[in-house]
């Protein structure tokens, strides 16, 4: 059995407004509890290595949020992170041990800086955190440079004079500069031709068998979802839906959400078919619906859905769900 | 910046006439502050050359060196004049019965030969005496010589003194914009005087800048109460008009340059602490920043070499902008009596010596200082809205 590279337990975010200090004492004074978006909301899940996690969800479900506190950009409200069992703590304080987890993001446009050189962009981190040494910096560009498919002389260009699939090439090469054991993609080619999304995949999946890196892959696009990922967590307003492995998550949904979402899959078999769409918007997460965030829109609730928090509980093994009616 | 952007940034500068006007007017003036000393007919800061006879001179007037004086006196024993002591070239002779010549051996011509203490009866031909006094004066006298002369003979025995005078001399240096009050050469301390308000400018503007955008920053980096503390300071700041705090710390600390800086970067460190932090804010939430984080780089990292960079071209637009405002700030400190020493005139002072004389129909003195004054500052604040066009990214053609 493959090690746990990454292990996430009840891990949240909450944003709070900024509230000036007369509005805080009166929120004190009444007892009033500020609303508070709770992007993230105790997410528990783990990477073994070698392995492709998927999370799947619709815009605003806090997956870009659950990704930068895996990377640690962003500092946790709750639970815990753990890398090797080590905890976050100490691991992030440890700058060149911490380069394992790194982060591809979702647009090509403003994730390179545009005043430096691409050399300088991929190389960076790599000279100053002693990855290779001082001398080999610019050799070890290159090879990163050649690994996603752009010329030697890219070194010396800047960011604007590429397009966007060579800009997230440049992005991953950043990423793999510093020698990680878990890339997190966020969206990584949501921003980018449906062409040059393929070339882009390709590519990911080519570093991943050669290099044996473990990956956790973001996407609201479940075709790309299934091509890519061993297992997928469903996430819904901040909550894990459900977790299985891709091809029994595909086959036998437990989740009304889930269950919806593959529903509204389109397929080429298919010829003629009723679209089930989902009823209603996503819901503010300022104001989430009681119990169950997902039962205004479920065909399936009942009177306990908006009183019971659904906890993420095993359905059948390696299969865990958190709907109250399933079974 | 590299060269292609760099190329079409200059080309999109010059699409606007008034903008490279405004260019070549500013570098005109730093190459004239710059180059002062080697292209100015005169030092002004020299006072052992100044001299009073050159003072409050129009336009166009030539230097003079001012005339001499000789002195001498003379004793005649038996009919023969003798000098007292040095004679300086002067001499006399006589040229016949009761008839004494007194003559300067010199090229230059004199303006006035005068001769004292005559014995009675004796005179000087062609001379207007004193009212008073018994002294003889012959203007301009023919051949650089006088004759004492008198009806009845001389005494064989008497003392005299004379005093010759020789004419002003003008020289070919040329007061093109006029003298002030002091006889400095106006087109030099004009000159001198746009180093001395182009220096403080750019000094001040620049260290303004410095501290400024550092703590501009700092506040956006840090957010909370550090961020609260810096943005409050800049609105306290702000909300005092410049001069009066200007007038309020050289009040305090007297006048002298380092002292006018720095009530200049006390007044202007503010704008780029405010622009800064918000430019910083904007370019904190972009997704290079966050991987910059992932890269695991340290915070001044970041800060210098990924989020500053972003920032610079707006900075750099209110630096060109603050340097014309700096000058200005500087010039009504010198002009109300606070700025810089009277030794060393800076374009404000100049304006304001000359102020005394406008009334006197001396407009000269102060109107070179304006003119130069107000074409600068309005060149730098074309040029800098210039700037601010090109580098906006809203930039309509």
């Amino acid at each position: 059995m493959a090690e746990t590279l990454f292990e996430a337990r009840d891990l949240s975010r909450i944003f709070e407004p900024a509230r000036g200090a007369l509005q805080q004492l009166s929120d004190r004074i009444t007892g009033k509890q500020p609303a508070v978006v709770r992007a993230v909301d105790k997410v528990t899940l783990s990477v073994v290595e070698g392995e492709t996690l998927g999370i799947v969800g619709e815009s605003g479900c806090g997956k870009s949020t659950l990704a930068r506190m895996i990377t640690g950009i962003l500092p946790v409200s709750g639970g815990e992170r753990r890398y090797r069992g080590e905890d976050y703590v100490s691991f992030l304080a440890r700058k060149r041990d911490a380069l394992k987890v790194q982060m591809v993001f979702q647009d090509p446009m403003s994730s390179l800086n545009p005043r430096l050189k691409v050399g300088e962009i991929i190389g960076e981190a790599a000279a100053l955190h002693r990855v290779v040494p001082r001398a080999r910096v610019r050799d070890h560009v290159v090879e990163m440079l050649e690994r996603v498919g752009l010329p030697a002389d890219t070194i010396t260009r800047y960011p604007h004079q590429f397009s966007g699939g060579q800009r997230q090439r440049i992005g991953i090469a950043r990423a793999l500069a510093v020698k990680p054991e878990l890339l997190v993609c966020d969206e990584a080619v949501a921003a980018l031709d449906v062409s040059v999304q393929a070339q882009i995949i390709n590519l990911l999946m080519d570093i991943r068998q050669d290099s044996g890196l473990s990956m956790i892959f973001i996407s609201h696009d479940l075709g790309l979802i299934r091509h890519l990922c061993d297992r997928v967590a469903v996430m819904y307003l901040g909550r894990v839906v459900e977790l299985a492995r891709t091809e029994e998550l595909f086959a036998n949904p437990v989740h009304p959400y889930t269950q919806m979402l593959l529903a509204g899959m389109p397929r080429i078999s298919v010829e003629r078919r009723a679209f089930m769409p989902i009823v209603g918007e996503i819901p503010s997460p300022l104001h989430p619906p009681s119990g169950c965030h997902f039962h205004p829109r479920c065909s399936s609730a009942s009177g306990h859905c908006s009183r019971i928090r659904p906890e993420l509980s095993e359905w059948t093994p390696g299969h865990m769900q958190a709907c109250i009616n399933a079974g | 910046m590299n060269r292609a952007a760099l190329t079409e940034f200059a080309g999109r500068f010059g699409e606007s006439r008034i903008g490279v006007a405004s260019l070549a007017v500013t570098l005109t003036f730093l190459i004239c502050a710059l180059l002062a000393p080697l292209i100015s007919p005169t030092d002004p800061y020299d006072l052992s050359r100044l001299q009073l006879i050159d003072a409050l001179k129009p336009m166009g007037s030539h230097q003079v060196v001012p005339g001499e004086e000789f002195r001498a006196s003379f004793a005649v024993e038996d009919g023969v004049a003798v000098a007292q002591g040095d004679a300086h070239g002067l001499a006399a002779q006589s040229c016949g019965d009761a008839c004494l010549e007194v003559r300067l051996d010199a090229e230059t011509p004199l303006a006035s030969l005068q001769v004292r203490t005559l014995p009675a009866g004796a005179s000087v031909e062609g001379a207007s005496k004193h009212p008073v006094q018994n002294w003889w004066t012959v203007n301009t006298p023919a051949g650089n010589s006088v004759r004492i002369v008198s009806d009845a003979p001389l005494p064989e025995t008497f003392n005299f003194s004379v005093i010759a005078r020789s004419d002003d001399q003008p020289t070919d240096l040329v007061f093109h914009l006029g003298t002030d009050g002091f006889g400095r050469d106006m087109l030099s301390a004009i000159l001198y005087g746009i180093r001395i308000s182009v220096f403080v400018g750019v000094v001040a503007a620049g260290s303004a800048m410095v501290i400024g955008t550092g703590l501009g920053l700092f506040a956006a980096w840090r957010g909370g109460a550090t961020d609260a503390l810096i943005m409050r300071a800049v609105d306290f700041m702000l909300s005092f008009p410049a001069i009066l705090v200007g007038l309020a710390i050289l009040a305090v600390l007297g006048s002298g340059v380092g002292k006018v800086i720095l009530a200049v970067v006390l007044v202007q460190w503010c704008y780029y602490a405010r622009t800064s932090r918000s430019l910083a804010l904007s370019e904190l939430n972009k997704e290079y920043v966050e991987a910059a984080r992932g890269l695991r780089l340290p915070a001044w990292r970041i800060m210098a070499r990924h989020v500053l960079p972003n920032c610079m071209p707006q900075i750099i637009v209110l630096f060109t902008l603050n340097i014309a405002a700096a000058i200005s700030l500087e010039s009504s400190l010198s002009f109300l009596g606070v700025g810089l020493p009277l030794t060393q005139p800076s374009l404000g002072m100049l304006i304001a010596n000359g102020y005394e004389y406008i009334f006197s129909q001396k407009y000269w003195i102060s109107f070179g200082p304006g003119i130069v004054l107000l074409v600068m500052i309005v060149a730098m604040n074309l040029l800098g809205d210039r700037l601010r066009d090109v580098t906006n990214p809203r930039f309509e053609r």
